[in-house]
């Protein structure tokens, strides 16, 4: 399992990384592995207006199924639509190939994020 | 007891084994206070198996039947003929006694039925994908309405007026718990008699609806192009809910899908499954392949096993009520799964051609007993499939033709008003299939003469 | 993979039957459609207005002869297990023998073949037996009032909340719209609260696998709708503290919902209405032996006490004077909830399993079914983990924890069951503890076949502690087909023929 730093994560195993005013969602590796091998994911719509610690996403495994929470809130800008086709990708490379969103941040709503050391550490407990 | 394997002596050695003296040890957790004494319910006495033949026979030969009368009767529900095999698939131990097919490895004759019913009734609908089962038309119609909404985020379901009024009611009903606004378009006096005023609800879409639900054939038989509908859909971003109560009607006239229909729902108990007052039934769900995983209930797919065999598995289960609990997609569970084999046994039987010949006597015995109506009686005008509406000076001429009928051994139609509490009661819904033979026709015109 | 060591249990198992063909899919076979079946009817013109209307492409629904058609299901019928081909211990599912008179009896025409809309004159002997049936049902759950209409349990919860609901509206108390769900319930308990819009509130279970009354308290308040509880629960415990908890959310304003998925343990022995219960839906495809047919149908009749008996829907099987009616107008009743009068056949095949035990034998079932379930237990108990101690109902609750220090999965475990003989019990469920095996052997099951059960359960503890463990992850081996990749299934749906 892989933590890489630079990028931000939340207490619900989403990551987020910040350039400029854009941030790009994703779920961390420790959450595909929790969910198994991804079946779908259920994309945001473009133009859609998140909050901070809402809903945005809903990934899908064989047997399991979880809402993905919006780290910051913004507007979404792009979806990973090759997950349409591909939500494998989403388990072989959860912080790269697998991001979901990205969004053009707006106001400095944000839910409470962490480090990579700080996340290694979350995990741990 | 003959369906109880043990003996005294077994449950003795069983008891002793368990470490308990007495079976009421078992049950020691409940209090005392609820335990019932042996046979004090109100219920009655044991029956032997002959008993229980004798007293079943006894009750059945107090209803008439499709077997001693003829049947003139639709509405949702339709006396079509049962080829003997469909019956003998259906009560083989291996379909009848199975469970839902959670483990496929041991399931695979269920899945590949279920599979090929997917199949059949997406190709006859004209959908693109079907599910394996709703318990019946009125529910798989509120369940499109409640698919509808979650499909477009919107929450405002217009329905005709021209859809079964049961499936109007139980739609309704479904609704009436939830956000969002319900809008019944009135067919009545609009111009239209006993048929579909499209104009009138294309004027009752607006951007705030989620689905538009039609009847078609309607509720009267009318056969209608939806293709003014199709558009308005397209205009006001909503989708077209397609209602059926014969399915059978598809080998003959254009489908649900070919008329654009994002959502079809209806009755699949024309296909091989009798009357049953009611049920055991067959609800149809099918949509556009777009819309999949909104769709409810349970689903077969194809996949392979571990050594690369082609099988098949219940697959999409995520959106059901056992995985995704308060937020699935439905609350259905148990469903039709074993109507599900009739009907795709029903389908092999008769293939394009038979499904086509039923279609076309239902239709043909309509139209010859509708084109030799005496003067007094008037049938609703414009297409209709297999069924239509029958309308008499007043309720006693209609009444008086219902008796004589019946004791002609013909049940000619249904009080329009028994279903359509909205309706005069002078008319009746009549409804033919390819059980009636022109000699029936012959008899209910004879009728029809002498009650004038 | 290793399987050298089944020769000696194949000896005393088999999952196998006889031949087994590979059957194409109908699609695929070969040749032409053959002429249209002789079918009776009317072969005359269809009206010009309708020919309008003709279908342009065809169906493609390919069509075989009779005996082609027979053939090809039999064939697929094979590859199926059944109640009547073996043991099917399916907790909360309560699959049970399925009496053949019950099939004969449904199929008389003048039960088969009657129309819900023909005159009311003329279906009086249906009537009668359903109506016999609600009276039944009503003395069996302690709750007298009936509808016989919902198509299975869970449109039977949806049914009851319905009535709730509708009996807190008539106490102005448009504000209690909050259902307590434990979390051992059956998934279609929220499922079923969100469609009749109210919303769930899960009730973490004790450490007993049993409803907590702290924790019931904590979430009681003038909000609280229902409580919707099991009894027994789906651990196959019976909830000893019923009619404090009845109390406690009747204090609160509330109603208690009974799943009656479980009725299979009391049925004669003890009465939910007596308790407490409220509203109680019954799976008949359950409890009263009708055949589950691959997933349905069934039938989820509701009974209710006399505060919801305003509420029952329409319509009702009525008896007036001498004779028996559908009733379809009452100002009170939730409404209609499905087009037909109900799953009638079903219905009456539950009326036919009562029959059979009749007031004298009724309570055998419940205590038969609970006699097997602990037996089991008895017999498994010092080689798999039992979570809850103490005795069962009418399913017993073990779980992998065991097993689990050899790396085998309660899923490895149900598997390999099939290789030897048996359907697997239910697994993962309930989620209240990890790796679940849940247990219902029910009351028509004889010792010999638990006997063969259990010992298959000891082959598999001992396969695992000598560390055969590979063949645990590979099985099953002998099946006509090996454990499926839903995944694939998922990820590209494929749900009809393409060919």
């Amino acid at each position: 399992m892989t933590i890489p730093a630079k990028i931000k994560y939340t207490k619900d195993h989403e990551w987020v990384r910040i350039e400029g005013d854009t941030a790009t969602f994703g779920i961390t590796d420790h959450a595909q592995e929790a969910l198994g091998d991804i079946v779908f994911v259920e994309l945001p719509e473009i133009g859609r207006e998140v909050n901070a610690g809402e809903a945005y996403a809903v990934v899908e495994s064989v047997k399991a199924v979880s809402d993905v929470y919006a780290p910051l809130a913004g507007e979404v800008i792009e979806v990973n639509e090759a997950l349409e086709g591909e939500p494998e990708k989403v388990n072989s490379d959860a912080y790269g190939a697998g991001w979901i969103a990205k969004i053009k941040i707006t106001g400095d709503e944000s839910v409470e994020l962490m480090t990579d050391d700080e996340y290694t550490t979350f995990l741990e407990e | 007891m003959r369906f109880l394997p043990h003996t005294d002596t077994d449950r003795s050695a069983m008891l002793e084994k368990i470490g308990v003296s007495a079976m009421s040890d078992l049950f020691a957790d409940i209090p005392a206070e609820f335990h019932l004494d042996e046979g004090s319910l109100n219920i009655a006495d044991a029956l032997s198996e002959a008993g229980i033949v004798r007293k079943f026979t006894r009750a059945a030969e107090k209803n008439r039947n499709a077997t001693n009368t003829r049947y003139f009767l639709g509405g949702g529900t339709y006396n079509h003929f049962v080829p003997a095999v469909v019956d003998y698939i259906i009560s083989r131990g291996e379909f009848l006694t199975a469970y839902t097919p959670y483990q496929p490895e041991i399931s695979q004759g269920t899945l590949q039925a279920l599979f090929e019913f997917q199949t059949m009734i997406a190709r006859l609908t004209g959908m693109d994908v079907s599910n394996a089962s709703m318990y019946e038309a009125a529910t798989a119609t509120a369940e499109a309405a409640l698919m509808a909404r979650r499909v477009t985020r919107k929450n405002r379901v217009v329905m005709a007026g021209s859809v079964n009024p049961r499936y109007r009611s139980v739609t309704a009903n479904y609704l009436s718990r939830l956000d969002g606004e319900f809008v019944e378009v009135d067919m009545a006096g609009s111009g239209t008699t006993f048929g579909t005023d499209l104009d009138k609800l294309i004027a009752a879409i607006d951007e705030k609806t989620a689905c538009v639900i039609v009847q078609y054939p309607d509720f009267y038989g009318s056969v209608y192009d939806l293709s003014p509908l199709r558009a308005a859909c397209d205009a006001a971003k909503c989708l077209m809910v397609v209602a059926f109560s014969d399915v059978s009607a598809f080998a003959l006239i254009e489908s649900p899908g070919a008329m654009g229909a994002d959502i079809a729902v209806g009755s699949g108990q024309p296909l091989g499954i009798p009357m049953g007052f009611g049920g055991p039934h067959l609800g149809l769900f099918t949509c556009k392949q777009k819309y999949l995983r909104q769709m409810p209930g349970r689903v077969c797919g194809l996949t392979s096993d571990a050594d690369g065999k082609r099988g098949f598995v219940l697959t999409l289960s995520t959106r059901e009520q056992h995985i995704r609990r308060e937020k699935a997609t439905s609350n259905i569970c148990t469903n039709q799964g074993l109507m599900c084999t009739a009907a795709a046994t029903y389908m092999t039987l008769m293939g394009d051609a038979g499904l086509a010949t039923v279609a076309r006597h239902s239709a043909a015995a309509l139209q010859s007993l509708v084109s030799q109506l005496p003067d007094h009686v008037t049938a609703a005008s414009g297409a209709r499939f297999n069924e239509t509406v029958l309308s008499f000076v007043d309720q006693e001429a209609r009444d008086a033709f219902l008796a004589a009928a019946k004791a002609g051994d013909i049940f000619a139609g249904i009080p329009l008003e028994q279903i359509d509490s909205a309706a005069e009661p002078r008319h009746l819904l009549v409804a033919t299939t390819e059980m009636v033979e022109t000699d029936d026709i012959n008899d209910y015109l004879a009728i029809l003469e002498v009650t004038k | 993979m290793s399987c050298n060591d089944t020769t000696e249990t194949t000896f005393k198992y088999s999952a196998t039957v006889g031949i087994q063909h590979e059957e194409p899919l109908l699609f695929e076979h070969a040749h032409e459609a053959p002429e249209s079946i002789n079918l009776p009817g009317v072969n005359g013109d269809i009206s010009a207005a309708l020919s309008a209307f003709s279908r342009q492409q065809a169906a493609n629904i390919p069509g075989l002869s009779e005996p082609e058609t027979v053939r090809h299901f039999v064939r697929l019928s094979q590859w199926n297990h059944g109640i009547e081909t073996g043991f099917y211990p399916l907790g909360s599912c309560t699959m049970k023998y399925n009496p053949r008179v019950n099939e004969q009896v449904v199929r008389l025409p003048g039960l088969a073949h009657i129309h819900p809309d023909q005159p009311q004159d003329t279906t009086q002997g249906v009537l009668e037996l359903l109506y016999e049936l609600q009276g039944w049902l009503g003395e069996i759950s302690g709750l007298p009032h009936l509808t016989l209409q919902p198509a299975a349990g869970a449109h039977g919860e949806l049914v009851g909340l319905m009535m709730i609901r509708a009996a807190l509206d008539a106490r102005g108390q448009q504000h209690r719209r909050k259902v307590l769900v434990p979390d051992s319930a059956h998934g279609t308990n929220p499922a079923s609260a969100a469609l009749c819009g109210m919303h769930t509130v899960e009730l973490k279970s004790g450490a007993d696998g049993r409803i907590d009354l702290d924790e019931l308290k904590r979430h009681l308040d003038d909000e609280t709708a229902a409580l919707m509880m099991t009894n027994p629960n789906t651990a196959g415990a019976f909830e000893s503290d019923v009619k404090e908890i009845c109390q406690l959310v009747h204090d609160a304003g509330g109603f208690v919902y009974g799943d009656g998925a479980n009725l299979n343990a009391l049925v004669g022995v003890a009465r939910p209405g007596d308790m407490g219960i409220d509203c109680l839906h019954i799976n008949v495809h359950k409890t009263f032996s009708t055949p589950h047919g691959g997933g349905g149908p069934g039938a989820g009749p509701v009974a209710v006490n006399d505060m919801l008996a305003p509420y029952l829907p329409v319509p009702r099987i009525e008896k007036q004077g001498d004779t028996f009616a559908l009733v379809a107008n009452c100002e009170t009743s939730i409404g209609p909830v499905l087009g037909t009068p109900g799953q009638i056949g079903v219905l009456l095949r539950a009326h036919a399993y009562i029959s059979a035990f009749g007031r004298q034998h009724l309570h055998q079932i419940a205590g038969d079914a609970v006699l097997n379930a602990n037996y089991i237990l008895h017999r498994l108990k010092e080689r798999y983990h039992v979570p809850f101690k103490g005795l069962c109902k009418h399913e017993c609750l073990l779980t992998d924890e065991i097993q689990n220090k050899h790396g085998v999965k309660t899923l490895d475990i149900a598997k390999r069951l099939i290789d030897l003989g048996f359907h697997p019990m239910t697994v993962y469920f309930p989620l209240i503890v990890h790796g679940a095996m849940l247990i219902e052997p029910t009351e028509t099951e004889s010792r010999e076949t638990l006997d063969a059960f259990c010992d298959a359960m000891l082959d598999i503890a001992d396969a695992c502690e000598a560390g055969d463990t590979e063949m645990l992850h590979e099985a099953p081996l002998k099946p006509f087909r090996r454990r499926l990749d839903e995944t694939q299934a998922a990820r590209n749906p494929v749900l009809v023929w393409q060919g």
